[in-house]
């Protein structure tokens, strides 16, 4: 079995008087990809954005390679390896493409403010704008590398998000629903990207409430509803278990 | 090659004084510093997304700071010309380490406050700052038993001009420069790519602030006087609508702004006299109205459709 690169133990996170997540216990190995389903409202995005250092965690324990990194703000747990994608793009809307890529790769630069303004800060740029451009190319935007963001479909601007969080060199890359709004040949994209990402021996988490989508693309699956982990496992047991056919499936597999 | 291409700007700025008569030359002066200031503010407020409106209260500390230390101290040039940009840095992390942990508006009304306190500060200032008169019937010493006078002086504003431009060009032009425009675009975004939000908006506030208090140093010795009057808060405005007249984030933008800005009223008065302002206000709302991205924003739009 390949060694855990993330290890959240015990997890809760409240918002008022409603328990968001509570006591989650599950890990991620190295170059796997983790699936996190549930319904809507399961506490998914949430435990997303603890890991991310966007929200504070109540309890609980979250390690990245053996060093906790609760309590951590969002850049630097980026400079430590995680690199995430938003729900809802965000993209920086006064760049072009290779730009907001170049931005993603933000923690990977040595050169100091000094070397910026007298020295030979160059070299490192146009190398990074180099690895830029092949990430790019690699989400299928080649063309549109030097295009205003403004100008990018809805599912353009979701490869957009992955090309900006690779360019920052992850360990574990955090993908909040990227499958949304995406047209059928888009997922078929998609999903093909996010089998390279862990080709290249990037661990994934990825967070989706289309079993469809996420059964066959991932290696394990967590599932939650109301905040707590209700199954833990291959996408086939997960298909088979019947409290995940009842919380998520249920009607859904009825229908079918 | 890239450095010829600075020489020759250096030699045709520097030398067209040299064909100008007195006055001319006292108004080629004072719209080089405003382009200087505009470039920074632009970097500021068009490039980081701070809107600041003590930029030129730096400029005036830097004025202020160069004749006390040089001329009412006797301090030597060098070492005088470090406690200024000293003071600008220390005033400017003062400024910016709160008021960038809380959200923009919060930089605007400290920088507000910032220069009113600044003014405060020179009327009540005593011997040291000539309080409402200022300082004034002072000289530049010599410079390596130099007096550098007329259009000499004009070519050490086109070095200034020029050292600033050049820093602010490699910095907009490297990670540093994209991180600026992160933040301004989506600080919850640049976070995640490892953005450290706070100290990017300190360095850019604090970097471009010594810069402009470094142009006020050079401006102490144009009309070798500075008075309270000069560093108030409606030529805090002015640099504000020069950068979004010229088109806020576009060097070319800061450039066009601030000439055209401060060579209008030149061109206002004689036509509409004391009218002038009113004038001058109404052309710059029809500017913002009429071209939102700036006049460098309509120029790109009308060469991407002819």
């Amino acid at each position: 079995m390949k060694d855990t690169i993330l290890q959240v133990k015990a997890l809760s996170k409240r918002f008022g008087g409603l328990l968001a997540v509570s006591q989650l216990d599950f890990e991620v190995r190295e170059g796997e990809i983790l699936g996190m389903i549930g319904p809507n409202g399961a506490g998914k995005s949430t435990t997303f954005n603890v890991i991310a250092g966007a929200y504070a965690a109540d309890a609980g324990e979250v390690s990245f390679s053996g060093e906790p990194i609760l309590g951590r703000a969002p850049h630097q747990i980026a400079m430590r390896g995680i690199m995430r994608t938003f729900q809802h793009n965000r993209p920086f809307a006064g760049m072009p493409v290779i730009d907001n890529v170049m931005v993603g790769a933000h923690t990977r630069f040595k050169a100091g403010l000094l070397s910026v303004l007298f020295g030979n800060a160059f070299q490192e740029e146009t190398e990074k704008r180099k690895k830029a451009e092949s990430l790019v190319d690699f989400v299928g935007l080649g063309e549109l590398r030097d295009a205003d963001v403004a100008t990018l479909s809805f599912g353009q601007g979701r490869l957009l998000e992955i090309a900006r969080a690779l360019a920052g060199e992850p360990r574990l890359i955090l993908l909040d629903e990227p499958a949304a709004g995406l047209t059928p040949d888009e997922l078929a994209r998609l999903a093909h990207i996010i089998r390279g990402i862990a080709a290249r021996g990037i661990a994934v988490l990825l967070i989706e409430h289309d079993m469809h989508f996420l059964l066959p693309l991932a290696h394990r699956v967590v599932v939650l509803n109301f905040g707590a982990k209700i199954a833990d496992g291959l996408p086939a047991e997960i298909r088979a278990d019947p409290a995940v056919m009842d919380a998520y499936l249920g009607s859904h597999a009825a229908a079918h | 090659m890239n450095y010829l291409r600075w020489i020759g700007a250096f030699l045709l700025l520097a030398g067209l004084p040299f064909f100008l008569g007195s006055y001319y030359n006292d108004v080629y002066r004072k719209m080089l510093l405003w382009v200087t200031l505009a470039l920074g503010y632009n970097f500021l407020f068009g490039i980081g997304g701070q809107v600041s409106f003590s930029h030129f209260a730096f400029y005036g500390v830097g004025a202020y700071s160069i004749v006390i230390f040089l001329i009412q101290l006797q301090l030597p040039l060098p070492l005088a010309i470090l406690l200024g940009i000293a003071l600008c840095v220390l005033v400017a992390l003062a400024v910016a380490i709160p008021s960038t942990r809380l959200e923009g508006f919060y930089l605007a009304l400290a920088t507000l406050a910032l220069a009113q306190l600044f003014v405060v500060v020179l009327n009540e200032g005593g011997a040291v700052t000539g309080g409402t008169g200022g300082l004034a019937n002072y000289r530049l010493p010599e410079v390596f038993g130099m007096r550098i006078v007329g259009p000499w002086y004009t070519a050490v504003i086109v070095i200034l001009l020029l050292i600033t431009f050049f820093i602010l060009l490699r910095l907009d032009r490297s990670w540093f420069g994209r991180a600026c425009r992160a933040v301004r675009d989506n600080p919850e975004a640049a976070a995640a790519m490892g953005v450290d939000v706070a100290r990017t908006k300190v360095i850019a506030f604090t970097l471009t602030s010594a810069l402009a208090g470094v142009a006020g140093m050079v401006y102490a010795f144009v009309d070798n006087t500075v008075n309270p009057p000069i560093f108030g808060l409606e030529n805090a405005f002015l640099i504000l609508f020069m950068v979004i007249v010229g088109g806020a984030g576009r060097h070319a933008g800061a450039v066009i702004g601030a000439v055209l800005l401060f060579l209008l009223p030149f061109v206002l008065s004689p036509l509409v006299g004391h009218h002038h302002v009113l004038v001058f206000g109404l052309l710059v709302l029809g500017a913002i109205l009429a071209a939102p991205k700036g006049l460098i924003g309509f120029y790109d739009s009308i060469r991407k459709n002819f």
